[in-house]
């Protein structure tokens, strides 16, 4: 028996192994908009996860009906003091703001320098600045309660809000995990001036730093994957490997190539390796560093990377990229905000041109849509993939080829990480050379921590 | 180009350093010396402009410039009691937004040229740019804004500076991601830009303007 249609989560999975569908799969990245449409606050947003599915159903009604939802990993990071990837609020000094229309962007955080010295971080672990009540006033304002609440409850009940709706509403995830490309980390712990002097100036700890920071940001976010349902909930399997600067027009193609380049290429390999999929976010016009990217499925099996660009020449995207990875963006955030429908239109018909041929073409937003896009622009969008972007050779599609045996095969290549590696990545991440020190005597490392930390740092002191 | 601005136009900041020093000790006027810096600065923007060169390598010969004058501001000192300035500008990333780093990068490129800065900090409320405006008269008014949402604030900072009939004082260019996309009569600038070097290059015309 033949079908004409493909469910949300086939076709999006067409896009990934590079194949045509029977169209191209539209999903803009929804994120704030989501809750402000679907008349939420932006508090609620990130404490109440049944709240935001509700109000997601309720904006797709507004917005459209895109592909896939964004599972708004960023709030479930949020919270979590130990889950974190780059943008939690302990390490950065972070502004959200509670209700629609935020008085400022969202979520906002300043620039400073966290990190003063690489070679003490990288031997006493992150702690010391979570633990510093100087750095991080924040460890300190939740009750042991609250912290195990969010650290352990809280994204169990997220996890199953997400199931839910996946579940009711036949709509796969963009992600079920996240992680920060390692360049862009020591870039939020360094701000992007000390950054540019530190490159040219102890470029090796840059390196180094870089490699630090790699594995606990990855089992990180396997693990999260894994609590939000890999191989049982589709999407959640994908892996969002994201950052905002590590290319031009911010840094040259040399500093991508030998910063950047080498822990992103073994943040992806860690992923796939495992049987995730890696979708590699990355903000700029990545133009230049096409003939690199070229490489990041090397050694890799097929249909498991996507590149999602926000300036980027998606063309010359396709012609370098396109017999390789999956191309995910990159309709302009300016032209959600202040285009009509009929520009919004006639730039989706000439991406799709550009880069529907052959498949592996996901049609999304620049970076993630802004909170205040115009809903018919929005709309428009959706409709334009239905419009432009039914492929011509589609001949319908074996019933076989369902949900449910895309999943199982997944769920058989899963490598989940195990509590022992978590437990390990993370103490390595949170003590450096001595994490094995800490695992190997608890519960007495609490002395060890004493021992541990500098006069005047520690943040038993008042 | 001379040894100092050869080797600031390739970031090579030791290099910088002896050539400014050697330069103290040959008795080479200060300003020669911070001109030909500038110089260096200079080519560094038109590498940025063919897309030579990054954001971060515009920001680090701001550092390297900063850097050298640094140890030439005694010998002006020295010499000249205080350094001419071009004329100044005030700057600060709009209300409700907080990024930093472009409006950093424009301030710095515009002292690194002579300008005298006034550095209002990110999340300015219309009303300081008004007060800033009367304190310091300056030609050029520079707001920073990142998001969409910040294309209201510049909106309203304008209006807040029409409202206190400063508008024709002063131009006014806006700079930073979305906001540099959207069109400069929408906003009611003097220039919309997304593009650091392209701002300090508008500015400088626009000074060049005022004095011919």
């Amino acid at each position: 028996m033949m079908r004409e249609e493909l469910s949300r989560y086939e076709r999006t999975e067409a896009a990934w192994r590079l194949q045509e569908a029977d169209r191209v799969p539209v999903a803009p990245l929804n994120c704030y908009i989501n809750a402000y449409r679907g008349g939420i606050s932006i508090r609620e947003m990130f404490r109440e996860p049944e709240k935001l599915i509700e109000a997601t159903i309720r904006a797709r009604d507004i917005l459209g009906y895109g592909d896939q939802e964004d599972p708004n990993i960023t709030t479930l990071d949020h919270l979590s003091f130990l889950g974190k990837s780059g943008w939690d609020r302990v390490t950065l000094h972070w502004r959200i703001w509670d209700e629609f229309p935020p008085a400022g962007n969202i979520p906002s955080f300043y620039e400073r320098v966290m990190m003063e010295d690489y070679d003490d971080v990288m031997t006493r672990g992150f702690a010391t600045l979570l633990f510093n009540r100087q750095i991080s006033p924040d460890v300190f304002a939740r009750s042991v309660d609250e912290f195990l609440y969010d650290e352990f409850e809280f994204p169990r009940r997220y996890a199953a809000a997400w199931r839910r709706f996946v579940e009711e509403q036949g709509v796969p995830l963009v992600m079920g995990g996240r992680a920060t490309i390692p360049f862009e980390l020591v870039l939020y712990y360094r701000g992007f001036s000390q950054l540019a002097q530190d490159i040219a100036e102890q470029p090796e700890k840059v390196k180094a730093m870089c490699e630090f920071v790699l594995e606990h940001e990855i089992i990180n976010a396997l693990q999260q994957a894994t609590i939000m349902g890999a191989g049982e909930v589709p999407g959640a399997e994908r892996i969002f490997f994201q950052a905002g600067v590590v290319g031009p027009p911010y840094v040259s193609p040399r500093v991508f190539e030998e910063f950047v380049w080498p822990t992103l290429k073994k943040g992806v390999d860690m992923i796939v390796s495992r049987g995730y999929k890696a979708h590699v976010h990355m903000d700029g016009d990545l133009t230049p560093v096409l003939p690199i990217l070229k490489h990041i499925t090397d050694g890799l099996p097929p249909g498991k990377v996507l590149l999602d660009f926000e300036k980027t020449d998606m063309k010359a995207a396709k012609q370098v990229l396109g017999d390789r990875v999956c191309l995910h963006g990159n309709v302009p955030a300016v032209l959600l905000c202040y285009g009509t429908p009929a520009e919004v239109d006639e730039h989706c018909r000439k991406l799709i041109a550009d880069c529907a041929e052959g498949g592996g073409f996901i049609l999304s937003t620049e970076c993630e849509t802004p909170w205040d896009a115009r809903p018919e622009n929005l709309r428009a969008m959706v409709a334009s993939a239905q419009k432009y972007g039914r492929h011509a050779s589609w001949r319908g599609t074996d019933m076989r080829e369902g949900v449910q045996r895309i999943l199982e095969e997944t769920r058989r290549g899963l490598r989940p990480p195990t509590e022992e590696e978590v437990s390990r990545a993370r103490a390595r991440w949170l003590f450096g050379k001595n994490a094995e020190k800490m695992i190997k005597y608890a519960p007495w490392s609490f002395v060890l921590t004493k021992l541990m930390w500098k006069k005047g740092e520690e943040p038993w002191a008042s | 180009m001379g040894k100092l601005s050869d080797a600031l136009a390739v970031l090579d900041k030791p290099a910088v350093l002896a050539a400014v020093q050697e330069g103290i000790e040959a008795g080479t006027d200060p300003l020669q010396l911070v001109e030909e810096a500038r110089l260096g600065l200079e080519a560094v923007g038109r590498e940025f402009d063919k897309g030579n060169y990054f954001l971060m390598e515009l920001l680090r010969a701001a550092q390297i410039f900063k850097d050298a004058v640094a140890l030439l501001t005694p010998k002006i000192k020295e010499r000249y009691g205080s350094a001419a300035s071009r004329g100044t500008v005030v700057i600060g990333t709009v209300a409700g937004d907080v990024h930093d780093l472009g409006k950093s990068i424009v301030r710095d490129l515009l002292q690194c040229n002579g300008f005298e800065v006034i550095d209002l900090g990110v999340d300015v409320p219309a009303a300081r740019f008004v007060e800033a405006i009367r304190q310091h008269k300056p030609k050029v008014v520079g707001m920073s804004a990142l998001l969409s949402a910040a294309v209201t604030q510049v909106g309203r900072t304008v209006e807040a500076i029409e409202e206190a009939g400063l508008r024709d004082e002063v131009k006014i260019i806006v700079g930073g991601g979305i906001v540099g996309e959207v069109k400069r009569h929408t906003l009611r600038v003097d220039h919309a830009t997304t593009n650091a070097n392209e701002g300090i290059s508008v500015i400088l015309d626009w000074f060049g303007r005022e004095q011919a």
